[in-house]
């Protein structure tokens, strides 16, 4: 066969829509002439189609693999700048050796000393949420069952009481924890999913609301605060538990937000 | 980290984290070797923060992280040395034109729609790189010519005869399997 006869390349062109009107015309007229042609362009567009498919909007990297991917981009921003974020520093192996650990409490105690409202959790729970969304947050412990959730925490993991709330009555389920940290410090993390596609993450962390940026949205209720921050299409609720943080987000509704942390809010 | 670091790692996170499953699967689709992907990612995560600053607001960040991951993946594999494993190319190529020249269909026409996702995912990955590269950005992820172009470093003319050819051997792969596993029109009658 004289391959010149047919035109190979401009199926695959027509197929890629690049043909201007003329040549698209010449094809098409050059087409309903050549059931060759129509043969070779629909195992084509079978093929193109075949391997479209294979592409997987929602598809998500495995959890180590986004786990590895954040330690990069931590130790990433360590090494641009060192003496911030001491707690940080403290969970690094590579970094602590280098600076000694006399050098780096006196770091810390400078941090602690010289900023003292330098602490800004709503940026990391806000992230937190999306990485969760994008099934890029790794859990140390997938489990249905709060109470379990819980003991896991008090195994030595949480120097704290934990409190894993159940959204079971709102339709969200939980789907894990893992022992976090939120802006530097410890925080024990927690995942709910409802069937809809909505993500909701809580965290409890030592600390006070008082520490908390500016701009929120306050609301009382049965004497406890609630800050309602805003962070992209993230709503975060702030309050006060003891000697507790618990912040709750969620990229749902705002006031769905506000709602279940009413609900399980503790005097 | 002052407070326009923290600012520049949730805008980066913000751009690349929704990123990183395509790039794994494509990574992993390069080597595949999911230690290999895993390396790839998290490198071309690395490079992209590091040359965030350079990256304009707005633009697209698909594109600039594809071509941050390919050329992570070539700088490995030159490093390593190591060489694709070899389909026969110019048999399948003499297979697909001589279905090209067959006409009309016959009664056991081969019937690509009963081939499974995974059956297509396992003969584009039996491809040579550079055809397999092809497909994966203009096919799979949906470059156009130009982009595709941009992140595997070669001319468009380049691109497009690599992808044409990449199509032809992914065709008649798929012709051949299809047929050896009997999905034929005459089959689904
Ligand atoms: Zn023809």
């Amino acid at each position: 066969m004289n391959r010149t006869n047919h035109p190979h390349d401009e199926l695959q062109l027509l197929l890629d829509e690049r043909l201007d009107a003329a040549a698209h015309a010449r094809v098409e007229a050059h087409l309903s002439t050549c059931s060759q042609c129509r043969r070779e362009l629909e195992a084509l567009r079978w093929t193109q189609r075949a391997a479209r498919g294979l592409n997987r909007p929602d598809a998500t990297a495995p959890p180590e693999v986004a786990a590895r991917v954040f330690a990069a981009l931590d130790e990433e921003d360590r090494r641009a700048s060192p003496s911030a974020h001491p707690e940080r520093t403290q969970r690094g192996s590579r970094l602590l050796p280098a600076l000694g650990i006399a050098v780096a409490a006196v770091i810390a105690l400078a941090i602690v000393f010289l900023r003292p409202s330098g602490f800004d959790p709503t940026q990391n729970a806000a992230d937190d949420l999306v990485r969760y969304a994008t099934a890029t947050l790794a859990l140390d412990l997938e489990t249905k069952n709060p109470q379990e959730l819980e003991q896991f925490f008090a195994d030595g993991r949480i120097a704290f009481p934990t409190r894993v709330f159940d959204f079971g009555m709102m339709n969200f389920e939980l789907t894990g924890g893992r022992v976090h940290d939120i802006d530097g410090r410890r925080s024990a993390l927690f995942a709910y999913t409802s069937a809809s596609g909505g993500h909701i993450i809580c965290q409890m962390y030592e600390g006070g609301v008082s520490e908390l940026p500016d701009g929120f949205e306050r609301h009382v209720d049965d004497g406890i605060e609630f800050r309602v921050y805003r962070r992209g299409t993230s709503t975060l609720v702030f309050w006060q538990e003891g000697p507790l943080v618990c912040v709750l987000a969620s990229d749902g509704d705002p006031g769905e937000a506000l709602a279940f942390a009413r609900a399980k809010a503790q005097v | 980290m002052t407070r326009s670091d923290t600012q520049k790692r949730a805008d980066f996170e913000t751009v690349a984290v929704p990123l990183m499953g395509a790039l794994y699967q494509t990574a992993l689709s390069l080597t595949r070797q999911p230690d290999d992907a895993s390396d790839i990612v998290q490198e071309t995560f690395l490079r992209a923060y590091r040359t965030f600053d350079n990256f304009r607001a707005g633009t697209n960040a698909r594109a600039w992280m594809f071509t941050i991951l390919y050329s992570v993946f070539t700088n490995r594999r030159k490093k390593a040395g190591r060489e694709d494993a070899n389909v026969p190319i110019e048999e399948l190529e003499a297979k697909y034109w001589q279905f090209a020249a067959s006409a009309g269909p016959s009664p056991d026409e081969v019937d690509f729609g009963q081939l499974k996702s995974a059956e297509v995912e396992a003969a584009l990955n039996a491809l040579p790189e550079t055809f397999r590269s092809a497909v994966l950005m203009v096919d799979v992820n949906e470059f156009s010519y130009d982009e595709a172009a941009a992140a595997l470093a070669c001319p468009v003319g380049t691109l497009r005869s690599r992808l044409f050819r990449a199509r032809r051997l992914l065709a008649a792969a798929l012709h051949d399997y299809a047929r050896r596993e009997g999905y034929t029109r005459s089959k689904e009658r």
